[in-house]
């Protein structure tokens, strides 16, 4: 009860909040960073979603170095909160994923129509064997449709036709998830076994819903 | 209610509350425990045949064959996959198996896991959402095993804990009953003291009444000892240590007009002649020493005999009063002889005619008045002193009370009026100072050779054949009788054979349980000095009649008082105080003292104070001022 509670309380995103953790732990240009996202996103709310979509790609394209976990992290794999990818300003594709799901969702884009998705990226050149494991975002504006991919390797937003360096292997959001607002993910322990449910809990407790 | 049944109480809501919740709280705790592992399972198993899913060809019939595989392969309760559209492709449900779980089981527990959801995709392309939901019926299964074996656990917990509880009850509970034992018997005016218990709470309370009980103990070793005292001071020779006259003169006064007493007795008086001569010849000490010497000679030859006494009447007179006797010659010459050896062994050679020492004997019969009786010895004494020197006269009248005959007879005849039940008892009443009757005294009569017959006419006989059991036991069935019929208090003699009697006591038991009525008004007396001289049979007496409610007391009691001994813890309802000591109390202070004195002390241990051989009316209020509750005698009617 008290938790359902707490949940309602928590559930508008505090910002606010945020932020100041953002000046505690990363100092001035953490703060200043999220402050640049926030008036991104408050900016973006007028524009239709094909809008918001091209800010908030081009706002961490722009902002956010690309740099593998193991230096950032010195752990490999660790699924970074955006203000914890904001704050170092440096992040790996994951973290550009996330980031930028989140801030879509902030803005009120349905998450049926956004997935996290798996790829074999090709590195290199059109005939080149290299490939990487990657990970987008991919939007569908109908559910049919052909997603747009929002990517840090290639800065403008294509549709996925135009995209044939990268071969998808799965797709994830956070339907079905029970977190958010839910009173049982805080309390349960297989919470953290998950990197998926861990970064969304984390995001939680920072004030992103 | 019952501090036992408090603490069975406490007992049990404890074992519950504390077996309860933790069934309940283990309950919950799997229930979660089997939810968790639930959500994980869906989530996990949707991610993996999404992602598997997502690899294949997506015609039907493949989709349709790996859900199908899935499905059939493992233990899920739906799977499911909707198309973007919402259109439904495949989905594939199972009925839960919940064979032994009751359904009300099923309905409370009411376990719920999130479904798993996962996105298959063709290329690029939303191709599905897959729901995936595992069977939840083990999960069910397993929750009511388990609880089911914690209920047996549980059981066999509380058993146990019934077992250690009443283990500890019991170890708690048998001092506690010892202590409400004693506190009962000291309500019962029995001032027992019991060893102390180890449970501290219980030692201070035994420790607080055995400090009560020994107080009392002491205080009644106190008093009978002043009583003792006393009693020395005022009724007995300095000198000699025997009875000073007034008190046996007294002694003698009771023994005539006592309705129980035997038929007559004996008084001898034995003189030391010309003693002022004696004095002044032969010194004041050696005629002490003289006197002395012949009072001891006397308490030899008295030896054992309950009730005889011996007295000095004056400076030169000693008595010896011997009630029972019946054929006087023989009894004289015992004494005369003991009397004579003293005599003999304080002449000095060259003296001449030694010591005079004139005896006189004679008998007497209950009804005669004491100056007759008085008269007859000191004529008989007279002559003896004219005679001189060691002379010895005997009084003519030789009576022969009771036929001769021997043991055989005597049995015969006494147990033949006790079958034919020619038994009565005389009633004599008891009243207070109001005169209200307190209860009615009833002496037995048997009737033998054809007349009714006190019991002093047949009691050594009875005691020399044991009959005084079965003596006493008609004698308590026809008391209650009375009482049935009468309807006020009786009171009866008990003798000291019968009390140690164990057929008596279990009979008499009997027979007043078997009257609950009439018990609580039978009061049952034994003479003072008998319990003196068998305390543990007297004290076992008294305890078994305790719990009947009727009254037990002493009669003739206070000449022996201080020989008692623990008279606080028997509990004794009443006492009547030997004629004796009341006779003549008007002018004597000594007296008065002394009976005021084991007034109060009998009415510190709770028990009422009757006087006996009243034979003045007039002396009820003088007898109530020094404390007595009530009167009885030959002047109370």
């Amino acid at each position: 009860m008290l938790g359902l509670a707490i949940g309602l309380c928590t559930a508008a995103p505090d910002l606010d909040h945020m932020q100041a953790l953002a000046v505690t732990r990363y100092g001035a240009s953490g703060g200043e960073a999220v402050a640049a996202w926030r008036r991104m996103i408050s900016e973006a709310r007028e524009v239709d979603e094909a809008g918001k979509l091209a800010r908030v790609n081009t706002f961490f394209n722009r902002r956010i170095r690309f740099v593998d976990d193991i230096i950032i992290w010195k752990q490999s794999d660790y699924w970074a909160t955006p203000l914890e990818t904001l704050g170092r300003d440096a992040g790996d594709c994951e973290d550009f994923a996330i980031a930028k799901y989140m801030s879509l969702r902030l803005l009120e884009v349905p998450a049926d129509k956004l997935r996290l998705v798996y790829v074999r990226a090709r590195i290199g050149a059109a005939g080149s064997t290299i490939t990487q494991a990657h990970m987008v975002l991919s939007y569908f504006e109908t559910p049919t449709a052909e997603p747009l991919v929002l990517d840090n390797l290639i800065g403008e937003i294509r549709p996925a036709g135009r995209r044939p360096d990268l071969f998808p292997v799965f797709s994830f959001n956070n339907e079905g998830l029970w977190v958010g607002g839910g009173t049982t993910s805080s309390a349960d322990p297989t919470t953290r076994l998950s990197r998926w449910r861990d970064v969304l809990e984390r995001m939680r407790s920072e004030g992103l819903q | 209610m019952s501090l036992i049944k408090q603490l069975w109480i406490a007992i049990v809501m404890v074992t519950l509350l504390s077996l309860g919740g933790s069934l309940v709280v283990s309950t919950l705790a799997a229930k979660r425990y089997l939810e968790q592992q639930l959500n994980v399972k869906n989530v996990d198993n949707a991610t993996a045949l999404a992602l598997s899913l997502s690899q294949l060809p997506k015609d039907p019939v493949t989709v349709e064959l790996q859900v199908a595989a899935q499905f059939d392969a493992g233990h899920y309760r739906v799977i499911r996959l909707v198309g973007p559209d919402g259109k439904l492709l495949v989905e594939r449900t199972a009925e839960p198996h919940l064979d032994d779980v009751p359904a009300w089981f099923v309905r409370l527990a009411a376990i719920e896991a999130h479904p798993g959801v996962a996105h298959v995709q063709d290329g690029w392309q939303q191709f599905a959402t897959l729901t995936l939901e595992s069977q939840t019926s083990y999960a069910y299964t397993e929750l009511w095993h388990s609880i089911r074996q914690l209920l047996l656990w549980f059981a066999i917990m509380a058993a146990a804990a019934g077992v250690v509880g009443s283990l500890l009850l019991g170890r708690i509970t048998a001092p506690l009953r010892k202590l409400v034992g004693q506190a009962q018997a000291i309500g019962e005016r029995r001032f027992v003291t019991t060893p102390e218990p180890t449970t501290a709470e219980l030692r201070v309370v035994v420790r607080a009444m055995n400090a009560l009980s020994e107080r009392v103990r002491l205080m009644l070793v106190d008093e009978a000892r002043r009583l003792e005292t006393l009693r020395k001071q005022t009724q007995e020779d300095g000198l000699t240590g025997l009875f000073e006259r007034r008190q046996f003169l007294n002694v003698l006064g009771a023994q005539l007009v006592d309705h129980d007493a035997p038929t007559g007795g004996a008084l001898l008086i034995a003189r030391v002649g010309d003693l002022s001569e004696l004095n002044r010849t032969r010194g004041r000490e050696f005629v002490d020493t003289l006197l002395r010497a012949l009072a001891d000679a006397i308490r030899n030859q008295i030896g054992e005999q309950p009730t005889w006494i011996a007295g000095r009447l004056n400076g030169s007179d000693l008595a010896v009063l011997a009630p029972g006797v019946a054929y006087l010659p023989l009894w004289a010459e015992g004494l005369v002889k003991a009397l004579h050896e003293v005599v003999e062994k304080h002449v000095m050679a060259g003296d001449d005619g030694g010591i005079a020492l004139p005896i006189a004997a004679a008998l007497y019969s209950p009804g005669e008045a004491l100056p007759t009786v008085l008269t007859r010895t000191d004529t008989a004494l007279a002559e003896a002193e004219l005679a001189g020197g060691r002379a010895v006269q005997l009084d003519a009248w030789v009576r022969l009370t009771q036929p001769q005959r021997d043991q055989s007879q005597w049995h015969q005849i006494i147990s033949r009026a006790l079958d034919q039940h020619e038994l009565r008892l005389e009633t004599y009443p008891v009243r207070d100072a109001n005169g209200t009757l307190v209860h009615v005294e009833a002496p037995l009569r048997l009737r033998l050779d054809g007349e009714w017959r006190g019991v002093a006419y047949f009691m050594q006989w009875a005691v020399r054949l044991d009959l005084m059991g079965r003596i006493d036991a008609a004698v308590v069935k026809a008391a209650l009788e009375l009482i049935r019929l009468s309807g006020h208090a009786v009171a009866v003699n008990i003798s000291s054979q019968a009390i140690g009697n164990a057929g008596f006591l279990a009979g008499l038991l009997h027979q007043l349980e078997m009257a609950p009525n009439e018990a609580p008004l039978l009061w049952m007396e034994v003479p003072e000095q008998e319990a003196a001289r068998n305390p543990a049979e007297f004290r076992t007496f008294c305890l078994a009649l305790k719990p009947l409610a009727c009254k037990v007391g002493l009669e003739h009691a206070g000449p022996n008082f201080n020989a008692l001994g623990n008279l606080h813890d028997l509990g004794l309802d009443y006492l009547k105080v030997d004629a004796s000591l009341l006779r003549d109390l008007e002018g004597n202070t000594g007296n008065q003292a002394f009976a005021r004195s084991l007034c109060m002390l009998a009415h510190a241990l709770g028990l009422t104070v009757i006087a006996e051989g009243v034979d003045q009316p007039e002396a009820v209020t003088l007898l109530s001022d020094v404390g007595f509750d009530a009167m009885t005698g030959p002047g109370i009617r």
